[in-house]
């Protein structure tokens, strides 16, 4: 049976791995949001802070996971375990970024540039963790379990064995990230829409 | 201190996003894309060039002018006045 | 068997896959030189479309394509609740909407040809065509879909000029991949479109085969190729082993090559890696420029023509070896029977795809 194995939520203010609150956020901290993770947890990789802001949601997220269930990737080949991230709003928030660099009578900058593609942070995630499967990133109007479904169902045909799945909406204004791990189990939640839907709405219960 | 060199530490921590450092942690002869120096890599050069522009004036028209230059603080200081005398 | 035809291709050399044809076999390029189109108002060598400006092109375009494709398929299927439409794009109509790039041309397309589902939007960086193309195989295969039409489409921007000029990987004249003068990518515009199907009969012309590919990432650096061609090597031979197709069934290899140094390096040593250094190799970027989320599409498809025609095109800008290890560059236009060709893709974020056509 799929099913889903590990999840990850980021929302504004809260951060929840498994359905449990790990962290919340500082307002009073000069911090952004994703660097108080970073700090808090005691997460080592400098790369991270030259990430744009979807690297960090997709590097903070499956970083967690994987934390809160060690082995959990260790059981795959370096190349069983896909990459399927999707969103709203591709890369717009570094795009914006990138458009500023350059606008005002300054230079276009390298280091924006190389994030304003939206799939990039499946590459920070394939470094990081030397994965060398598939990848996939889609532009959807929203959070759509049917995508994940089906095309899970595709790879999981054809030589992947589990996939780390994503919703990444990362922008100056909202942060709606939810990670999911999907692999072949017997037990655990079951990969379907309606589980998809309930979980990528995790939040605190007060 | 040579204000310059340290001028340059700190620009190299802004643009480059190296949050992790501050001026102390760079020597003035430490290797900048050596991994036990700074580990800068090829895109951290890139925007390097886009530093000596903004903040010095200079104009690199290849990357490959670059590496020399960029090898230390020392070595990016000394190019900064040396184009700057000619 | 999945197939692969009423393919369409809007270009700098034409709006049909027939008439950019022609322009190969005279090996034309659609690339000129663009007056102050840098950022330091430099001249620039581009790809693009005479009479394609201004607001909602990205959206004409990908309309043109498809309204042109609809004419080459069987009435019924457009609007079918078995079809849907994937767009692989990098960029969208960025220069409409920085912020939303895609959603009102997913919107207009679905309206305007009364299509069952919205399109879904592939934004893989330049793998995105074969990937498109492979996810449409698959889910015909898989039956999630009977039929998939694939549009890769990109316009060509400041923003993008710009990014790649801040890398330095603009070439100063028309891109020469595999070249030892090479020295960079030459961006281009376009939009390929086909329709991937189970179901021969809703083809107006004879399609061929799709064999489904696979992709791999290098998990080596966000911007640049693996020295070792690691993903590009997995891909290709995942696809193959998919297949059953052994190195001395493939006629021919239609490469990335982009025309930077480390790029064409890459996949001259990937090729060696696979024992495919001897199959005749181009690449199309001399003729499109670099086209992104379009490459793979509107590439795919003049390989199809080259087998229809039984007829390799030449590497357009190649006229010395330029990398490491040898690769076989077509040096001139020649008759070859085609039955079955590999097509390769590379991208920013380390990811590599590769799929095969076949003659029927």
């Amino acid at each position: 049976m799929k099913v889903i194995m590990a999840y990850c939520n980021l929302r504004a203010d809260e951060c929840l791995v498994n359905g449990k609150v790990v962290m919340r956020r500082d307002a009073g901290s000069e911090d952004s949001w994703f660097k108080q993770i970073y700090k808090q947890q005691e997460l080592v990789y400098p790369k991270f802070y030259k990430m744009d802001v979807l690297s960090q949601a997709g590097y903070l997220a499956s970083e967690l996971i994987k934390r809160a269930n060690p082995g959990i990737m260790e059981a795959y080949a370096d190349d069983e375990i896909a990459l399927v991230f999707a969103n709203a709003s591709s890369s717009a928030e570094t795009d914006r970024r990138f458009v500023q660099s350059y606008a005002g009578g300054g230079s276009p900058s390298p280091s924006l540039f190389v994030y304003t593609l939206p799939n990039i942070v499946l590459g920070e995630i394939a470094i990081l963790n030397k994965w060398y499967g598939e990848n996939m990133f889609a532009v959807l109007p929203k959070f759509a379990p049917g995508f994940y479904l089906d095309y899970s169902e595709i790879l999981l045909a054809s030589g992947s064995r589990a996939v780390l799945c994503g919703w990444l909406e990362a922008t100056a204004g909202r942060t709606d990230v939810f990670l999911f791990m999907v692999e072949e189990q017997e037990n655990g939640t079951e990969f379907n829409a309606e589980n998809l839907l309930h979980l990528s709405r995790t939040a605190a219960a007060f | 201190m040579d204000s310059l060199k340290e001028d340059l530490k700190k620009q190299i921590i802004e643009q480059l996003n190296l949050e992790d450092l501050s001026v102390a942690d760079i020597a003035d002869d430490a290797l900048l894309f050596n991994d036990q120096g700074l580990g800068l890599d090829s895109i951290d050069a890139l925007e390097l060039i886009v530093l000596l522009e903004k903040y010095h004036g200079i104009q690199l028209t290849n990357p490959e002018e670059g590496k020399e230059a960029f090898k230390s603080i020392d070595t990016m200081a000394e190019y900064i006045r040396k184009r700057k005398a000619a | 068997m999945i197939y692969i035809g009423a393919e369409v291709i809007v270009s700098p050399l034409g709006d049909n896959a027939e008439d950019n044809w022609q322009a190969l076999s005279e090996n034309r390029s659609g690339i000129a030189l663009v007056p102050a189109a840098g950022f330091n108002k430099e001249d620039i060598h581009l790809a693009k479309i005479t009479g394609l400006s201004g607001h909602l092109r990205f959206q004409q375009l990908v309309i043109k394509a498809l309204a042109s494709l609809e004419e080459r398929i069987d009435a019924s299927i457009l609007a079918s609740d078995r079809t849907i439409v994937l767009i692989s794009s990098t960029k969208g109509a960025l220069d409409d909407n920085l912020h939303d790039q895609f959603s009102e041309t997913c919107t207009s397309v679905m309206q305007q040809f009364n299509l069952s589902h919205l399109p879904i939007v592939i934004s893989n960086a330049c793998i995105s065509g074969v990937l498109a193309l492979n996810v449409a195989g698959s889910m015909v295969e898989t039956r999630q879909y009977e039929h998939v039409i694939v549009i890769g489409c990109d316009v060509a921007s400041d923003f993008v000029l710009y990014g790649f000029q801040s890398l330095f990987a603009v070439s100063d004249k028309p891109c020469a991949p595999f070249d030892a003068a090479r020295n960079g990518i030459t961006l281009g515009e376009g939009c390929g479109a086909a329709l991937i199907s189970a179901t021969k009969s809703v083809f107006k012309n004879p399609p061929l085969e799709l064999l489904t590919g696979t992709s791999a990432n290098d998990a080596n650096h966000i911007s640049g190729p693996s020295r070792t061609g690691e993903g590009l090597v997995r891909s290709v031979h995942r696809t193959m082993e998919k297949h059953g197709t052994g190195a001395e069934e493939i006629d021919f290899i239609c490469a990335h090559g982009t025309g930077t140094v480390f790029n064409d390096e890459m996949e001259a040593i990937a090729f060696n890696r696979l024992s495919l250094a001897d199959k005749p190799l181009n690449s199309l970027k001399g003729y499109f420029g670099h086209t992104l989320g379009a490459a793979g599409a509107i590439e795919t498809i003049v390989c199809m023509q080259m087998m229809r025609n039984n007829m390799l095109i030449k590497s357009l800008g190649y006229c010395d070896a330029g990398t490491s290890q040898p690769l076989n560059i077509i040096l001139e236009n020649g008759p070859k029977k085609l039955r079955t060709i590999l097509k390769t893709a590379s991208g920013f974020g380390g990811g590599n795809a590769s799929l095969m056509i076949r003659n029927l």
